[in-house]
């Protein structure tokens, strides 16, 4: 997903839009760029300052500096809740996990390369099972006694959910497992960083409800949730964004700009 | 003037051209894994030591015939170049017990390759007293084997003017790490990387020749590399490619020092000259390498204390001495995939850094640049954290 959050020098959001990623990362990043300054109404050149963050932060040709997720994130959250020291990420492709400690950044953890655990796996399980990916939260609460699924790999639980289907296992239950299986396992890659409350957990999986109480469980304790838990990172990025105006201006430098355009770009075309 | 860093980037980009030349001047090559092989005695009976590496841009196609999948990458790779025919011009091989593997690695590259001079020599895991001398007899025994192979005599006086040699070798290099000391550096983590990587692909004298150069162009330059917040330390078992080096450099940081086997570690303290110069040598490679494939043992403190903290600050100190020398901020741990024994290093070291409030994040290599951007995140982040 690409997702863009403008914010005021109040840090009022004034404009968000998330969309699907494609293969063109440049070509869609103008074309939400666009939508958000439609939703503002303010002209591209009026923007302060531009922080490109996620896996595609180094394909916005128009954005002034990139700055990692796992930052951006910490920031996002901390505006959100505080009062949060350790924070759980589980986006599209990849589960971090990030301890803070006034107000930053101080450690983290990341998954490995395979995807399992993640968004991803979800979608490959929602695909199995014929389900819509944003049912199985409501699906998973159905479930009277969740079934035990591998957590180690996301073809192999896919091979498990089908042998469970043909052992009568009802869906609910499957999807209570599934759901057990990304949270034991984000959790245990969270304990690396010592667990210590306030525990936010946030990225697009933070909206799967059974995900959330599967999460409670492991933790031991209320964790929060932000209400749309998919902007998190773009909104730390707006607000390190407004920080970076800030401090040049107080010491009263130029802002450090990139040679910006907002032109249809194309992630195969040769700069 | 940059001819001398030009040169030794050639030769990082084309290792053997170099080694086929002196073999067609009939030297003799000998190819040898790791640090641990004594190289004196191969200079001192006029054989050239060439290290034996693997090259993470060739895809593993032949040693999957011969090594498991679990066998290190680094190793399967180097068998791989082995039985492509890469390493043809080496007339033999000298192997020592680094790790379990490497042991395996020894006879299957035997078996399969079929060189004229092979030597496996037993390496002790242990520093006492005891192991020392037992080393020194395995010495003897590799000796033996030279003379054998050469037909002729090594002698105490070759022995100390290879020795001589190779002392300056590991001086000229600690005086170009020591360039890496100012901020910015004078010299990249990936281009000082090159020049270790042609000193491994040359007989000694010629590597001291371009050393020499190279330290001469460094010294005059002015800001060649930027100042970053981020001074790093990268500690791990085998980097024998820029492109980790490159990739950290590139996301906002100075790779100022290493710990690795492939950078100062072969190079931070001299052989000592003893009257037998086997004494020295036994000393020097079993001894003075921290490498976390020999057991050093606690050296207990006056109250005679044997508690965790004691046993991390005498295996690690040294660590904390080139923290401090190079002023680095930040530990990079970048493990290998399958690689046992830096791997069982990593939970003590990480604890020993902690307790020093050093920042350090643990990276696992798979020797592959493909896998490198998405490590590229957490290296941006981990400079964002120190930053």
């Amino acid at each position: 997903m690409t997702k863009v959050v403008i914010i005021d020098e109040d840090e009022v959001v004034r404009a968000r839009v998330e969309s699907h990623t494609g293969a063109e990362h440049r070509r869609l990043a103008n074309k939400v760029m666009e939508q958000a300054l439609g939703q503002t109404g303010i002209p591209f050149d009026e923007i302060a300052y531009i922080v490109a963050t996620g896996y595609g932060r180094i394909n916005i040709p128009f954005a002034d500096r990139q700055i990692t997720e796992l930052t951006c994130h910490a920031r996002g959250l901390v505006s959100l809740f505080p009062s949060v020291r350790t924070a759980l990420d589980i986006g599209g492709q990849d589960a971090k996990g990030l301890k803070i400690k006034d107000g930053k950044l101080v450690n983290f953890v990341m998954n490995d390369k395979c995807a399992a655990g993640t968004g991803r796996f979800l979608e490959v399980i929602a695909d199995t099972l014929g389900l819509k990916l944003d049912d199985l939260g409501s699906i998973s609460l159905k479930s009277q006694k969740k079934v035990n699924i591998s957590n180690t790999c996301t073809i192999f639980a896919q091979q498990e959910v089908v042998s469970r289907i043909s052992e009568g296992v009802t869906i609910e239950d499957i999807v209570a497992g599934i759901h057990h299986a990304i949270a034991s396992r984000a959790v245990g890659m969270l304990k690396r960083l010592k667990i210590e409350p306030d525990v936010a957990f946030t990225g697009g999986v933070a909206k799967n409800i059974g995900v959330v109480k599967a999460i409670k469980e492991e933790v031991g304790y209320e964790i929060l949730v932000p209400e749309d838990p998919l902007i998190s990172g773009a909104l730390g990025a707006a607000l390190m964004g407004k920080e970076i105006v800030l401090k040049a201006m107080a010491k009263g430098e130029a802002i450090k700009k990139a040679e910006r355009r907002l032109v249809e770009a194309s992630f195969f075309e040769q700069e | 003037m940059t001819e001398g860093l030009s040169r030794a980037k050639e030769i990082y980009q084309n290792r053997d051209q170099r080694a086929r030349e002196l073999k067609n001047d009939g030297k003799k090559l000998i190819g040898y894994l790791d640090i641990y092989p004594v190289l004196e005695m191969l200079t001192a009976l006029d054989l050239v030591p060439y290290r034996i590496l693997g090259d993470m841009n060739e895809p593993i196609t032949e040693a999957d015939s011969c090594l498991p999948t679990v066998v290190c990458p680094f190793l399967r790779s180097s068998m791989d170049l082995g039985l492509k025919g890469k390493y043809d011009f080496l007339e033999g091989a000298l192997f020592a017990h680094t790790c379990e593997v490497a042991e395996k690695m020894a006879h299957i590259w035997r078996i399969y390759l079929e060189p004229s001079y092979v030597h496996f020599l037993d390496t002790p895991h242990t520093t006492h007293a005891a192991a020392q001398k037992h080393f020194k007899e395995l010495l003897k025994d590799l000796q033996k084997t030279l003379e054998d192979f050469t037909g002729k005599k090594l002698t105490a006086e070759k022995l100390k003017t290879a020795i001589k040699a190779h002392n300056q070798q590991r001086a000229l290099m600690r005086e170009l790490y020591d360039l890496r000391k100012s901020d910015p550096p004078l010299i990249s983590g990936a281009e000082n990387l090159q020049v270790n990587l042609a000193m491994v692909s040359l007989p000694v004298e010629e590597g001291n020749e371009l050393l020499t150069q190279v330290i001469g162009e460094v010294k005059q330059r002015k800001n060649n590399t930027p100042k970053q917040p981020a001074r790093l330390l990268v500690w791990g078992s085998i980097i024998d490619n820029t492109a980790l080096f490159d990739m950290i450099e590139n996301a906002g940081a100075n790779v100022v020092m290493d710990d690795t086997s492939m950078g100062y570690r072969a190079y931070s303290t001299d052989v000592k000259l003893t009257g037998d110069p086997l004494d020295g040598l036994a000393y020097h490679y079993l001894v003075d390498f921290k490498s976390p494939r020999t057991f050093r043992e606690t050296v207990l403190s006056a109250d005679k204390r044997k508690d965790y903290m004691t046993d991390l600050e005498s295996r690690f100190s040294y660590m904390k001495e080139y923290i401090e020398a190079w002023n680095a901020n930040g530990v990079i741990l970048a493990g290998l995939r399958y690689c046992d024994t830096h791997g069982y290093e990593v939970p003590d070291l990480t604890h020993y850094l902690n307790s020093i409030n050093l920042p350090n994040i643990y990276l696992e290599l798979d020797y592959s640049k493909a896998t490198l951007a998405q490590l590229r995140t957490r290296v941006q982040a981990f400079i964002e954290v120190i930053g």
